[in-house]
């Protein structure tokens, strides 16, 4: 087990940056989400880590290691990381338990066979070791590429949009056997998504990253609490925009004022509010336009000066055809423009 | 639903199940007469038929065994070496390897035979049981490595890297992880070069070799015994459906290895200086072997002794033959191809009825075509084999034999035939026939161009159903190589041989139009 850290890292295909001088660190022992929309090179992150592909600038050091410099790679098979794929790319000749044995070749047949069953008993599926790939459901390929990949104790694990293939229901139980069996493993552990939930639930620490850069890195709570930018912002949940100027240490919005103490008297800036950080009441200031059902809430459509915003309420509040607007300082945002 | 309208429902129903039914019994017939008559007619020849039938099986099975465990070799390294990795030449290789499925086995036995015996410029001999593998092996390995290639070529690139992280080094993911995974394919490949091997009249006769089907010849024409030529025929013909079932059953398991999602293809693997040398000389050795070497030899013998009069006639008579038996088999494919796809019983029949010709040696579909001409005259409703008969028994034997490989090009063009394109012609008001026109038909019409090339190939390079039911003095081409080439006469077999080889090459450079394109980086 080992940190993971990554220095300046740049990465080019075809002349586009995939990565453009990225700098994260996974810290022992603990679990990174990647989160970000396709393209923003988090799959990327992995397959250098992993060893897969080489890196056109920085350096990627696993504890102490220094594995990839634009100069050397270290092979992906002498750098003990283990990888959970995003189609789980099992073995489709050999059965589950064979497919966790693949990588503990240098033990005895004995023990090797042994450990396989172990493992595979540890993600709950030691009752399927004889069964092949085209014969398991596809939570159950999720926890045999799992079990395939921490097997041989790797120095790291990296899981590719590991619940991406899952339907809901199957998805959120997964990922808390996951977790489970990460945190029993107490292997440093990233993981790519792009789905905020995902992210939210499972990380110790958050990178946000978009088009190659990274937009911030930091604990969940924090990344909410304090997006660095109006991306970052959204990478998190649904949020509201609006321009406007800052006088007296706030920006006026058609909804309401939000803070703005950082920022210059008369400067441009961005408005940015959580959804859930609207908060409506019966009574005069924005016109409802429509209440439709989202799970545990309600997302209400509202509309002041012509400006269209969205907010998340708790389902079933009853509304008029004209709401107050309250926003919560806790979700609202200015960043200079 | 109107009356009217659940009447004509119910005539088309039954048109495709009748023509299904009918397409069935002229594909199965021959085979079903074969086994038949071979158990009704278990006398005659009773003292020598044993030996011919345990020599021929022996050899059949030796040569199968050697030949097909050289094309498998060939094939599978081969497919390996270009699909994974990368050396001087490999996507010209991709496409030259496939060359040798243009020339039937006799060529390239008369082609080897003049280069190395008498006025040949090679001092090493090609002949006996060896000379006949070594030609099985350099001209049906295509089969295995069209199989592993695109075995390789779907693996899933997450496999691959998989095993990577988990610890494989390059040359151990191949072993542990790519070639376990191609190996349905590869087996389903082996056994096509097998029944291919099986099949083969013109080059086991050509090396003086005792096989199944050199036997049924010499039980028909040298000891005049029909009855036990159905014999060995009947033998033959359950062997080679054993080997159709071992080729369905590996194709079967070959989809499962096959990867779900592929967002890309793997890296090839860059071989060093005299890896990629080695590459190189196996690939071109097989090319050359299979396909240049005797092209370029016979090139040179019909150029030295071209006789355009010698080959004109046999050279129409094929274009006639062939042309009109591909279009007879195109019929039939088509509306197999149309009755499989409603996936009800008649379709299916018609399905592995079509298979089992295919995988039928023609020796021994002739065998029951001549048979079942044999029964209906016996019963008085036709006269002598004539002419006319004659070549309607062939073109018989030909749609029984050949259908099946018309079937897989129809119905891929069947497939681009999508219900919505149906339903929106429909609500854009076109009848059955402007839809039939406007829309089926264009968009099946290179399917069904691909088709009638293949099936007209494959029927000018047929030579022992040829053999056995042409009418009298009428030649074709593969005759005549034939014929010349039992003489001795190996400069005059040269010229219809290399024209067999030209034709063949047809449909190989459209087939292989499309192989570069698939997975290329």
């Amino acid at each position: 087990m080992s940190s993971v850290t990554l220095s300046n890292v740049k990465r080019a295909y075809d002349g586009a940056w995939a990565l453009n001088d990225v700098s994260l660190k996974a810290p022992d022992g603990q679990v990174l989400a990647l989160l970000g929309p396709s393209g923003s090179g988090k799959s990327t992150i992995l397959r250098l880590i992993a060893g897969l592909e080489p890196l056109d600038g920085g350096e990627i050091r696993l504890g102490d290691e220094t594995v990839s410099t634009p100069s050397h790679t270290l092979p992906a098979e002498a750098r003990r990381v283990g990888m959970v794929f995003q189609d789980f790319a099992l073995f489709p000749h050999l059965n589950a338990g064979a497919n966790v044995a693949f990588g503990l070749d240098k033990l005895g047949r004995a023990e090797r066979d042994a450990k396989a069953l172990q493992w595979l008993d540890r993600v709950g599926l030691k009752h399927r070791a004889g069964a092949f790939p085209h014969e398991l459901s596809g939570g159950e390929q999720q926890r045999v590429a799992l079990a395939r990949a921490l097997a041989p104790a790797p120095r790291a694990v990296l899981l590719d949009e590991p619940f991406s293939g899952l339907d809901p229901v199957l998805r959120a139980e997964l990922r808390d056997a996951t977790l489970a069996t990460l945190a029993e493993a107490r292997t440093t552990t990233l993981f790519v998504t792009h789905d905020a939930e995902d992210a939210l639930q499972v990380a110790d620490c958050l990178a946000i990253l978009k088009a190659g850069k990274l937009l911030q890195s930091g604990p969940p709570r924090e990344a909410y609490d304090r997006p660095a930018s109006i991306d970052a912002a959204a990478a998190l949940g649904t949020i509201n925009l609006h321009r406007g100027r800052v006088e007296n240490a706030a920006v006026t919005t058609p909804f309401g004022a939000v803070a703005a103490a950082h920022l210059a008297q008369g400067a441009s800036a961005d408005v940015a509010v959580r959804a859930e950080a609207l908060r409506l009441a019966p009574g005069e200031g924005a016109r409802v336009l429509s209440v439709r059902p989202h799970g545990a809430h309600d997302l209400v459509r509202i509309e002041a000066q012509g400006l269209v915003w969205r907010a998340l309420i708790p389902a079933r509040t009853a509304l008029g055809e004209t709401v107050s607007v309250e926003i919560q300082t806790a979700g609202a945002f200015t960043f200079s423009a | 639903m109107t009356r009217n309208a659940l009447a004509a429902r119910g005539a088309n129903i039954d048109g495709v199940a009748l023509v299904a039914a009918l397409a069935t019994i002229i594909c199965a017939a021959p085979a079903i007469a074969v086994i038949g008559l071979a158990l009704a007619r278990s006398d005659g020849g009773a003292d020598f038929g044993g030996d011919l039938l345990a020599n021929g099986a022996f050899g059949t099975g030796a040569l199968m065994a050697a030949g097909g465990l050289g094309a498998i070799v060939f094939g599978a390294a081969s497919a390996a070496l270009v699909s994974l990795c990368r050396f001087p030449g490999r996507g010209l290789f991709e496409w030259l390897l496939v060359v040798p499925l243009a020339a039937p086995s006799y060529i390239l036995a008369y082609a080897y035979a003049s280069l190395t015996w008498a006025g040949g410029v090679s001092p090493l001999r090609i002949e006996g049981f060896w000379g006949a593998a070594f030609i099985y092996a350099v001209g049906l390995y295509p089969y295995v490595y069209l199989a592993a290639r695109a075995a390789f070529v779907s693996q899933s690139l997450g496999a691959l890297e998989a095993a990577r992280t988990l610890g494989a080094k390059p040359g151990n993911v191949f072993w542990r992880v790519a070639l376990p995974m191609a190996r349905p394919a590869i087996a389903a490949g082996g056994a096509l070069a097998m029944m291919e091997i099986a099949a083969d009249y013109g080059a086991a006769h050509h090396f003086g070799l005792t096989t199944l089907s050199t036997a049924i010849f010499r039980a028909w024409y040298a000891h005049g015994a029909p009855s036990m030529a159905l014999q060995i025929s009947a033998v033959l013909l359950l062997g080679a459906l054993v080997f159709l079932i071992l080729e369905r059953r590996a194709r079967g398991r070959a989809s499962f290895a096959a990867a779900l999602t592929r967002a890309k293809p793997a890296p090839r693997y860059q071989l060093a200086a005299l890896p990629a040398l080695g590459a190189v000389a196996l690939c071109g050795g097989l090319v050359a072997s299979g396909a240049l070497l005797p092209l370029a030899w016979l090139l040179r013998l019909a150029l030295l002794h071209a006789n355009v009069e010698d080959v004109a006639g046999p050279f129409l008579n094929s274009m006639l033959l062939s042309g009109g038996g591909a279009l007879v088999t195109l019929a039939l494919a088509a509306a197999i191809a149309v009755a499989a796809r409603r996936a009800n019983a008649f379709g299916k029949a018609s399905l592995y009825a079509a298979a089992a010709g295919y995988a039928a040696p023609g020796a021994v579909i002739a065998m029951g075509a001549l048979a079942l001409f044999g029964l209906a005259r016996e019963a008085g409703w036709i006269g002598g084999l004539g002419p006319a008969l004659a070549v309607t028994a062939l073109i018989w034997t030909y749609a029984a034999r050949f259908a099946s490989a018309g079937v897989q090009p129809i119905d891929a063009g069947l497939t681009r035939l999508s219900k919505g394109l149906d339903a929106s012609a429909r609500t854009l008001g076109a009848g059955p026939w402007r839809r039939f026109a406007r829309v089926d038909l264009p968009i099946a019409a290179p399917s069904l161009a691909a088709a009638a090339l293949i099936l007209f190939v494959e029927i000018l390079k047929e030579l022992p159903a040829t053999l056995i039911l042409r009418p009298f003095n009428f030649d074709t081409l593969a005759v005549k190589a034939y014929s010349y080439a039992s003489d001795e006469r190996l400069l005059e077999a040269a010229a219809p041989a290399l024209l067999i080889f030209l034709v063949g090459l047809a449909p190989i450079l459209i087939l292989t139009r499309g192989i570069g394109q698939v997975g290329r980086r």
